[in-house]
């Protein structure tokens, strides 16, 4: 039997529920959560933003101390091609950054949680390094590496690769021991259970690494860009606060806002595609 | 014949103060295609028992033979279905079956409907493409037994399969592994803390002491079968129920 036949077989059995009122009611339920869910972040921030409008206009501030929303977004809209530039370099960086962090990260995560010789001699390192505050040794990156991409994304690579690594021997050494036993039982080889067991298990826990990682990847594209590069948002910051051009540096974080909550919801997306069965995600697939 | 075969069967875990006894000396067989309970108390090495015969664990002293060979290694030829279900939450109920027929590399084709005939034997057959957490306790606890029966198995080992159940489901779970059980042919061994649970399945109910859990007694059920859940209620039943009950509050371990 194939799997479609079986889903027709399933099909046929089941009851044409769509139309039943309990569902009608739970979606409206549903639909008048959704408006309730929309309103308030949006009334909030509507709020805040006239606020600040208001208190620059009534004390008459200099737009190089605070400039108003709408001068700010005045600038972005005048900069906007400039900034979608420097938006890239920064992306980028962050971009390839932390691709390497992922696929490091959860190599070393892999190599720590099979070897207790791995796990016993580079686990202490990355724990130190992490304790670091990397900003402070940022400019070190420069002396050691010069300045430019490189530089930049080396920074992002170790700025971004600590969460992923712990959150994968997290999620590799969480698999239940009953699981595996049953699973050895069944002639499972060392192979199968990792890559049946142990990883699809991990995935819930990867991902928790990946949205720390994801954002924090701009933010240190960003720092590198303070001290290691001639380019990127990062590098129009200093000078535009150099310059007391304020209302342009405003902007520029204003567009890293908004690319940075864009990668969460971008994780969150893969992550519901990605692990659809997770007790995170539940809520999503049933449409309840 | 007998497939199962322990003699003077030990386990002892070595502890950071002393080692534990945990389990034995203890000695019995199961002949083929018999379903052989094991009730005891808490903690008397049930499931340790189990995990050795299957070759999971390794015996301290003594020797395990399955179908005449010495077991040292897991055995293939089991299902086992655990007090959790430990199905994976990532795989619809079919997948989940077709588990131990795709790490054994089995044609999958001749796998799935083997699999969609005990789903439906066990009344699961609509659920074949939801995923595990859309079902309930006694539902998943179904699957879990089409998934240990999957690759015909010619034994079936339960480690209190049914503990974590309501009543009432229980009864259900007990009725239907039953049917499964004649229709399958499996030898079962069972290993429980209910003393209804264990007479009503056996053909024979091994009472096991505390630990380090040895035989108090071995009780021959002859009741035929199919048997029905009101069998419970029969005096001859009731006797041997009494007669289990005895040994635990001999020991101490109930108090009536």
């Amino acid at each position: 039997m194939t799997a479609q036949e079986i889903k027709a077989e399933i099909k046929a059995g089941e009851q044409p529920s769509a139309f039943s009122p309990a569902l009608a009611a739970r979606r409206r339920a549903q639909a008048r959560a959704d408006r309730v869910a929309v309103f308030y972040p949006l009334a909030s921030g509507v709020l805040g933003l006239a606020i600040w409008e208001a208190v620059v206009r009534i004390l008459k501030m200099p737009p190089y101390l605070l400039p108003a929303p709408t001068h700010v977004l005045a600038e972005t809209w005048l900069y906007l091609p400039m900034l979608l530039k420097q938006l890239g370099i920064t992306a980028f960086a962050a971009g390839v950054g932390f691709a390497i962090a992922l696929v490091g990260g959860v190599v070393a995560g892999a190599a720590i949680t099979a070897s207790r010789f791995v796990d016993r001699t580079l686990y202490p390192w990355l724990v130190i390094w992490h304790a670091i505050p990397k900003a402070v040794v940022a400019p070190l990156f420069i002396v050691w590496i010069g300045f430019g991409m490189t530089s930049e994304i080396i920074f992002v690579i170790v700025f971004t690769v600590f969460p992923i690594v712990v959150n994968t021997v997290t999620g590799l050494k969480s698999a239940d021991p009953d699981l595996l036993l049953l699973v050895r039982s069944m002639g499972a080889e060392r192979f199968q259970m990792l890559w049946k067991i142990r990883i699809p298990n991990a995935l819930p826990s990867i991902f928790a690494g990946i949205k720390i990682s994801a954002t924090l990847a701009p933010v240190g594209a960003v720092i590198g860009e303070f001290v290691a590069a001639n380019q990127g948002l990062g590098h129009l910051l200093i000078q535009a606060i150099g310059g007391l051009e304020t209302p342009l540096a405003f902007a520029a974080v204003f567009v890293m806002a908004v690319f940075g909550i864009a990668i969460w919801y971008l994780t969150e997306a893969i992550e519901r595609w990605t692990i659809p069965w997770h007790a995170s995600q539940r809520g999503s697939v049933l449409g309840l | 014949m007998t497939t199962v075969l322990l003699q003077d069967v030990r386990k002892v875990y070595g502890g950071t103060q002393a080692d534990v006894d945990a389990l034995g000396p203890i000695s019995f067989g199961i002949a083929k295609g018999e379903t052989v309970s094991v009730v005891g108390p808490s903690g008397c090495g049930k499931s340790t028992l189990l995990r050795v015969i299957a070759g999971l664990d390794s015996a301290t002293a003594g020797t395990v033979t399955v179908a005449g060979q010495l077991v040292s290694s897991p055995i293939g030829d089991v299902g086992i279905v655990f007090q959790r279900d430990l199905l994976l939450d990532w795989r619809s109920v079919i997948d989940n079956v077709l588990l131990p027929a795709e790490l054994r590399r089995m044609d999958l084709s001749a796998a799935r409907t083997r699999a969609m005939q005990l789903l439906a034997e066990l009344g699961v057959a609509d659920f074949a493409l939801r995923y595990p957490w859309e079902l309930s306790g006694g539902m998943r606890q179904r699957v879990a037994i089409a998934r240990a029966l999957l690759c015909k198995p010619s034994m079936l080992f339960l480690d209190e399969p049914f503990s974590a159940l309501d009543a009432l489901t229980r009864d259900q779970m007990n009725v239907i592994l039953q049917q499964v059980q004649i229709h399958e042919g499996v030898t079962t061994l069972l290993i429980t803390h209910s003393i209804q649970e264990a007479v009503f399945l056996a053909d024979r109910v091994i009472v096991m002491s505390g630990r380090p859990g040895r035989t108090l007694d071995e009780i021959v059920v002859p009741f035929a079968r199919p048997r029905r859940l009101s069998l419970r209620e029969a005096p001859e039943f009731a006797a041997i129920a009494g007669r289990i009950r005895i040994h635990f509050e001999r020991t101490g371990i109930l108090v009536g």
